[in-house]
């Protein structure tokens, strides 16, 4: 615990408080930057254990269940896939599949695995087990993945319970599997990069029965350690993994319930190597610290945040009160209230994702087009509206600034926090919420990961809505078809971006932001970067430590 | 005596079942959908269905509390829908976390707040008397979640006094990590103690017992001690049995601020995903400890004080 006093100004306001009254402690507020350097070393160094902490409990280690960005953070070093995306990339490239072959009407993918994989036992991984795994994910109970992998050819009888195996999915020999696609699906290769579609054995599945949560069988560059649950998980380095040279860490250590205050402090201190999701004065403090700023990574991950707009609710049935609200928001508040950690978006696809239109510009702020084209939609006086958003830091304040803006074009919006469970049940209901935040994160890089579930009619339910606009275009529908059965990426993209200007026309979301993320990691963390899918992935970082593996003073 | 407090074993299975049922119907009241929660945005209305079946959540509200209700009969207290985990299990893992909390800030409270009570009890009028209530006034205003951030900003962050947050592996680093919390958990609950004691004891000096205690020449220890002490115990050990009990329920703001792993701090994130079978177990063990704790507080009243008991 022994460590030199941190020598910064406080940031929090109860902090400032507690020092106006005990004296600033004793220490020379000159040097605000990191602790500690890089040692030097020209090559990945191997050894060490990196530390990170996350606010949130990690709920499970069963690849068929884990479905949250936590549980990415570590399923993903577990669990190895036929395909993974680049580094800090979104190109597919192999991984358990050292090749792949794709038919020419897009209907059968046949991948060669690699020569050597195993398991973290050194059981040797074959074709079969990819087959069982992928059914499994399609039958069980509590799998949030089927619908994921709906097109294979016999998966609707698997999911609906009317059969045990999936015809399309064939293991032809140990080292080779074929999947037969029921409909084109151009997105499959970034679905089978997902830690879901890792391969299981069925005899490791059966013995560990309902402790499967907390025994892997781990097929990726690292293996669990121990878990002391709401604590702390450990993994370490799969002794067998097939690429040795991909893993330099011996262990990482994910703390789990740690404030996001309290992560930032032991980061200081040097208790732990990175910090992400920082609180606003952690933020701040780092982003003008110039001694920080090699240490800073950004990154824009895949998602989208916004208000989306029931369209069979008055009065946003009317598409002239959709389109005033998009020019009545000014994105530069929101961008300023979230510290500048914002990409105004023109629609629901984010930066870097295929398809999306880079010339197509965010509707601008313009009070008084707002006020028209409300006025000529029968609202020159604005209307009052509810809004519902969820209970956190980031959407009450964006609902705040969001409130403030139509405030200006006459429109009253009253804000009603809720938890995550009831806002999900409101806005899946058609006759329930008008108006409401909304967001959406990608679990691929593929434009049928936004659109579909969010705009196409069919996804338009009773309850449980994931179309919670409820808006139904046949011109909009027919296009979206039509770019998910096609398969040259050009005329792809091109149907894509026709879909976007028809929903940027039409409006159903105020259109607002799509987030940066920033993590500060140690100088001596090298190797890493954010990942726009996995967000933090330490899999390939090393440590450039000093001799005897300790941190090197700055 | 035994009578008394079979009857009262009798009202705290009743107290635990009531509050267990109350804890139930509200969840069952939220307009919110678990199985959407559980499973995601993405999946299939045949997914939902099947969890919605594999928990309950398909049948009427008599249905799924008799579907609760008979796993608890069996002890059984279901698994959550986050984890998948045995809802004992994790239960199980947070008690003993918690329990560590609320003895050590209950022992704490006892042995600052009930000296100090004496001390301006004995004193008053006197300048220790306007300190104790001074420093009393200002540990009941300072709310948990300013009192837990300042410590934690300047004894462990700024000087390097405590560790930041946690659980500790055990032993010393344990006693480290369980500092600062429990100190904080205490503060509000000592000045309480000394506030209680001091008046209490104002009350009971001024007794007749006690000016005779005084007049055959006893020393004023022996007088406080064993005379008038005793005497003002009653309330105190019924607000140590509430506090104990509402302690052992978890205390939510410090665990979050120091990252303690208790049920505090688990109830809270079982309220935020609407994880019914953790909200229901914890519910009922917080309930349990409150009920347990105060008749013990019964019981221990009625050996300290014969009126107490109901006539033979």
């Amino acid at each position: 615990m022994s460590r030199p006093p941190v020598c910064r100004p406080a940031r929090s306001s109860w902090a400032l408080v507690a020092l106006a009254g005990l004296g600033a402690a004793a220490c020379d507020p000159a040097d605000h930057g990191p602790r500690f350097r890089p040692a030097g070393s020209p090559t990945p160094r191997a050894g060490g254990t990196l530390r990170f902490a996350v606010k949130d409990s990690l709920h499970t280690l069963d690849p068929t269940i884990g479905y949250d960005e936590i549980g990415y953070y570590v399923l993903h070093p577990l669990f190895d896939t036929l395909v993974d995306f680049s580094p800090a990339g979104i190109d597919v490239v192999p991984r358990l599949a050292r090749r792949w072959s794709i038919s020419p009407d897009g209907l059968v993918y046949v991948f060669e695995l690699q020569p050597g994989i195993t398991f973290s036992d050194g059981a040797p991984i074959t074709a079969a087990h990819f087959k069982f795994s992928l059914e499994r994910a399609l039958a069980a109970a509590d799998s949030p993945f089927a619908e994921f992998l709906a097109d294979i050819a016999g998966a609707r009888e698997v999911i609906e319970g009317k059969a045990a195996a999936c015809a399309g999915i064939i293991a032809e020999t140990d080292g080779r599997l074929a999947i037969r696609l029921a409909r084109v699906n151009p997105a499959l290769l970034d679905v089978l990069a997902m830690p879901f579609t890792t391969p299981q054995r069925p005899e490791h599945v059966a013995a560990a029965g309902d402790q499967l949560r907390r025994r892997p069988d781990a097929t990726g560059p690292f293996e669990l350690d121990s878990w002391d649950e709401g604590n702390r998980i450990v993994l370490r380095r799969n002794p067998h993994y097939f690429r040795p040279q991909r893993a330099h860490l011996d262990a990482i250590v994910m703390l789990e319930n740690i404030p996001r205050d309290t992560q930032f402090q032991l980061f200081e201190r040097g208790e732990l190597d990175a910090a992400e999701k920082l609180a606003a004065p952690d933020y701040l403090f780092v982003m003008t610290e110039p001694a920080w700023q090699p240490w800073v990574h950004h990154a824009t991950v895949m998602n989208v945040f916004g208000s989306r707009m029931n369209v069979r609710i008055k009065p946003f049935d009317d598409r002239r009160v959709r389109q005033a609200l998009n020019y009545a928001l000014d994105k530069r508040h929101t961008a300023r209230l979230l510290n500048g950690t914002t990409v105004p978006s023109h629609g629901i696809l984010p930066p870097g994702m295929p398809g999306r239109d880079p010339d197509l510009a965010p509707y601008p702020h313009d009070v008084a087009k707002a006020r028209a084209l409300l006025a000529e939609a029968g609202y020159p006086q604005g209307f009052d509206v509810d809004y519902l958003t969820t209970h956190d830091e980031e959407t009450e304040k964006v609902a705040g600034s969001l409130q403030s803006d139509l405030a200006e074009v006459g429109v009253r919006v009253h804000i009603t926090v809720t938890s995550l469970a009831t806002y999900q049940a409101e806005i899946g209901q058609p006759t329930r919420s008008a108006f409401s935040f909304a967001s959406w994160t990608a679990d691929y890089p593929d434009p049928t990961d936004f659109f579909d579930p969010r705009f196409h009619s069919r996804s338009i339910k009773p309850a449980d809505s994931t179309n919670d606009s409820f808006y139904s275009n046949p011109e909009l529908d027919a296009l979206l078809d039509a770019a998910r059965a096609e398969l040259d990426p050009g005329r792809r993209d091109a149907l894509y971006r026709r879909a976007e200007r028809i929903l940027y026309d039409d409006a159903p979301w105020i259109w607002d932001y799509h987030r940066v993320i920033t993590e500060v990691t140690q100088p001596y963390v090298r190797g890493y970067e954010l990942h726009p899918i996995w967000t933090r992935d330490y899999t390939s970082a090393w440590l450039d430590l000093g001799p005897g593996g300790a941190p090197v003073p700055r | 005596m035994i009578g008394t407090i079979a009857r009262r074993a009798g009202w705290t299975v009743v107290v635990v079942w009531f509050a267990v049922t109350a804890t139930f119907l509200v969840t069952i009241a939220i307009p919110a959908d678990p199985a959407r929660a559980l499973v995601g945005p993405h999946a299939t209305a045949k997914a939902l269905e099947r969890v919605r079946a594999h928990y309950c959540l398909d049948r009427g509200v008599v249905g799924q509390y008799g579907c609760w209700i008979a796993r608890v009969a069996r002890g059984d207290l279901g698994e959550s829908y986050r984890s998948k985990r045995a809802v004992a299990a994790i239960i199980a893992d947070r008690v003993w976390p918690t329990a560590q909390l609320a003895l050590a800030a209950i022992a704490l409270q006892l042995a600052l707040g009930v000296p100090l009570g004496i001390l301006a009890a004995t004193r008053r009028g006197r300048w220790p008397d306007h300190a104790v209530h001074l420093a009393s006034s200002i540990a009941q205003s300072v709310p948990a979640f300013v009192a837990g951030t300042v410590l934690l900003y300047v004894t462990a962050y700024r000087w390097g006094w405590f560790p930041i947050g946690g659980y500790g592996a055990g032993g010393w680093d344990r006693l480290a990590h369980l500092a600062l919390p429990a100190m904080t958990l205490a503060a509000v609950g000592t000045a309480y103690y000394a506030r209680l004691v001091r008046a209490e004891l104002i009350d009971v000096l001024r007794e007749d017992y006690v000016r005779t205690a005084r007049a055959k020449g006893l020393p004023e220890r022996i007088v406080i001690g064993r005379h008038a002490l005793r005497n003002a115990l009653g309330p105190i050990v019924t607000l140590v049995g509430l506090d104990l009990g509402v302690l052992l329920g978890g205390a939510v703001v410090i665990e979050l601020i120091f990252a303690w792993p208790g049920l505090g701090r688990e109830i809270l994130q079982a309220i935020l995903e609407l994880d019914i079978p953790l909200i229901l177990g914890v519910a009922m063990v917080s309930a349990c400890a409150i009920a347990i704790a105060n008749l013990i507080a019964d019981v221990v009243q009625l050996a300290l004080d014969p009126r107490l008991r109901e006539p033979a």
